[in-house]
């Protein structure tokens, strides 16, 4: 274990170290989500304001607000490049320089992924949580940030990125197949953007869709963690969606490691 | 050390036919045919053994290397690195080679190089002292001093061919399969990577494969060389042993002040040679005439040209094997 540690923790480095180097990349990124972030916001103001009802779907004004900014941190924390970076390492051929390596190829990319992580983690979860928590003392007049509910949403988080890593790694695996990824990912992004809710609460959808997609892994992703946060799952119903996570955790990480293996002995590799 | 048995290739090509109209076809319909990138190439290397891997373009040297190196699985025959197959237990075997590939780096683009070795370090398990040792070592024969803390991606290309060199010997493997380790560098940069090359290979008895075009490279480093084309061989022994078999060939090198010495000289209808077997250039007053010197003999050679025009300076060369193989790759034997 400790070896492991010391083999994979110069990764975590890069990560950090790569980071850095194109910060203004990142900042651009960021910038970008929060624009995103913005506008969903004022979408939602005007449905709410259009609608009679205070209360949408088991959501109020306030609480779609919390939801919006939380959806935005979640899928910040839990992103994960793997399908963009695997399918380009296999479009270029670049693959063939981390066979040559005595180092497990996904592991690679999750420590790599997990310097990155941590320095946007470091950045953004502070002012996030805080402002997050400030909209909320506005609109209701009172503290509700709950340290249980927020530890166990860091819990589910850390499920939800390694469910997305594993499930990324497995997309991105069709490239052994198509090549190139770029319109898959597209696809992709947008079907799991919409399943995961992060489009618009699973709540909203009639009541069987709703039951079917909580259960599909794609919940598990961003829609659990914000439920956790904002205290809509407790007790029971929480331990049972933290189950599931780890469940798909589980699931895709012998899923990836079955289709390495298979797509290895297929591989071919492109120029030179 | 390294057998080679029977080695095959193949490859599923998708064609595409010309035309938007064909790649609406093979959009709905693709059209595959089997490619056969290597056919059936066997040879041994022994321990310590330099071996030139040579071959013109495409002809499937590199998916050779790609099969020993464990990156692709060969479709049949055999191949036995060190007693062990690459394609099982790829992260032990991968412990016991280093491989460079001219094209690619396997450093980490936006790493400074000093932190690229450290996580080599940690990847080989290399411990401390050995590392230190080794470091100086590599410094010493390559040159690294200079640019050890840039970022990868602003080295020169000399200096990355360098620092990818370093990086596959940090761990003081059995076995380097070089795949074209000079291509595009200057005289300086390809003497200093030939001169490493030979010194570990003298001094830690290491198992070098190494494919390149610079047939300078082969010369100084191969004492055996084994030549494919089309995926199959079509030469293995060593370089006196191709010079013998394939070309007697002469270089005959003179000055003169006649004009005109091709028609004066007609070697050819002179002493009846193929076509093949002579070629005469001119430039100015110098003459080159390459010929067979099994066709005919040197000294008949010297005498006729000597009787027949006024020769200021001349000289006889052996053909050097740049010539030998340019003339099997036109042949494709």
């Amino acid at each position: 274990m400790k070896k492991k540690f010391r083999i994979y923790m110069p990764f975590v480095n890069a990560g950090m170290q790569e980071t850095t180097t194109y910060r203004a990349n990142w900042i651009f990124l960021m910038i970008g989500n929060v624009l995103g972030c913005f506008v969903s916001y004022f979408i939602w103001k005007a449905v709410f304001i259009s609608g009679n009802n205070e209360n949408m779907n088991g959501f109020t004004m306030p609480q779609m607000v919390v939801y919006i900014f939380l959806m935005f941190l979640t899928s910040t924390l839990i992103s994960s490049g793997g399908t963009y970076d695997i399918g380009e390492e296999i479009r270029d051929g670049s693959i063939a320089m981390r066979i040559i390596k005595p180092i497990s190829y996904n592991s690679t990319f999750l420590f790599q992924e997990l310097g990155n992580k941590f320095m946007t983690v470091c950045i953004l979860i502070v002012p996030l949580v805080v402002g997050v928590e400030a909209v909320r003392c506005i609109f209701t007049g009172s503290v509700q940030f709950n340290i249980f509910n927020f530890l166990m949403y860091i819990l589910s988080c850390v499920f939800a990125y390694l469910i997305n890593f594993f499930f990324n790694i497995c997309f991105g695996f069709i490239a052994f197949i198509i090549k190139y990824l770029w319109g898959a990912n597209m696809m992709k992004n947008c079907i799991v953007g919409f399943l995961s809710g992060a489009t618009i609460p699973l709540s909203f959808l009639p009541d069987t869709l709703e039951r079917v997609f909580l259960i599909l892994p794609f919940a598990s992703l961003n829609y659990t963690p914000v439920m956790i946060y904002m205290g809509m799952y407790s007790g029971v119903s929480m331990i049972y969606y933290l189950a599931l996570q780890l469940f798909w955790v589980l699931t895709f990480w012998g899923l990836s490691k079955l289709l390495w293996n298979v797509s290895i002995k297929h591989l071919t590799v492109q120029g030179g | 050390m390294i057998y080679v048995e029977n080695l095959r290739k193949e490859f599923k090509k998708t064609i595409k036919e010309p035309g938007v109209l064909g790649s609406f076809k093979s959009l709905f319909h693709p059209k595959t045919e089997k490619i056969v990138a290597v056919n059936d190439i066997s040879f041994n290397v022994p321990e310590g053994e330099i071996l030139g891997f040579i071959g013109p373009n495409g002809a499937g040297k590199s998916t050779v290397i790609k099969m020993l190196t464990g990156i692709l699985t060969p479709t049949s025959g055999k191949c036995t690195i060190n007693g062990r197959n690459p394609n099982e237990n790829r992260k032990s075997y991968v412990k016991e080679i280093g491989v460079v590939f001219g094209q690619r780096t396997q450093l980490w683009w936006d790493l400074p190089l000093r932190e690229t070795y450290a996580v080599l370090k940690e990847i080989y398990e290399v411990p401390d002292d050995k590392y230190h040792k080794r470091m100086a070592f590599l410094n010493e024969i390559l040159d690294l001093e200079k640019f050890i803390t840039s970022p990868v991606r602003t080295l020169s290309l000399g200096q990355r061919m360098r620092a990818d060199i370093a990086a596959s010997l940090l761990h003081s493997p059995k076995v380097l399969f070089l795949d074209e380790p000079t291509i595009g560098l200057d005289v300086v940069v390809k003497d200093n990577i030939r001169n490493a090359v030979d010194y570990i290979n003298k001094q830690e008895k290491t198992t070098v494969i190494l494919t390149t075009h610079d047939l300078a490279d082969i010369e100084l480093l191969a004492k055996r060389i084994v030549m494919i084309d089309k995926g199959s061989n079509v030469f293995d022994g060593t370089i006196s042993e191709l010079k013998s078999k394939y070309g007697q060939i002469r270089e005959l090198h003179f000055d003169t002040d006649t004009e005109n010495v091709k028609d004066i000289l007609s070697y050819k209808e002179h002493f009846d040679f193929n076509d093949e077997d002579i070629t005469v250039e001119t430039e100015g007053s110098s003459v080159k005439v390459r010929f067979n010197s099994e066709a005919v003999p040197v000294s008949d050679m010297l005498s006729y040209t000597l009787g027949k025009i006024n020769i200021k300076d001349i000289s006889v060369k052996d053909a050097d094997i740049e010539e030998i193989i340019r003339r099997l790759y036109k042949q494709g034997v």
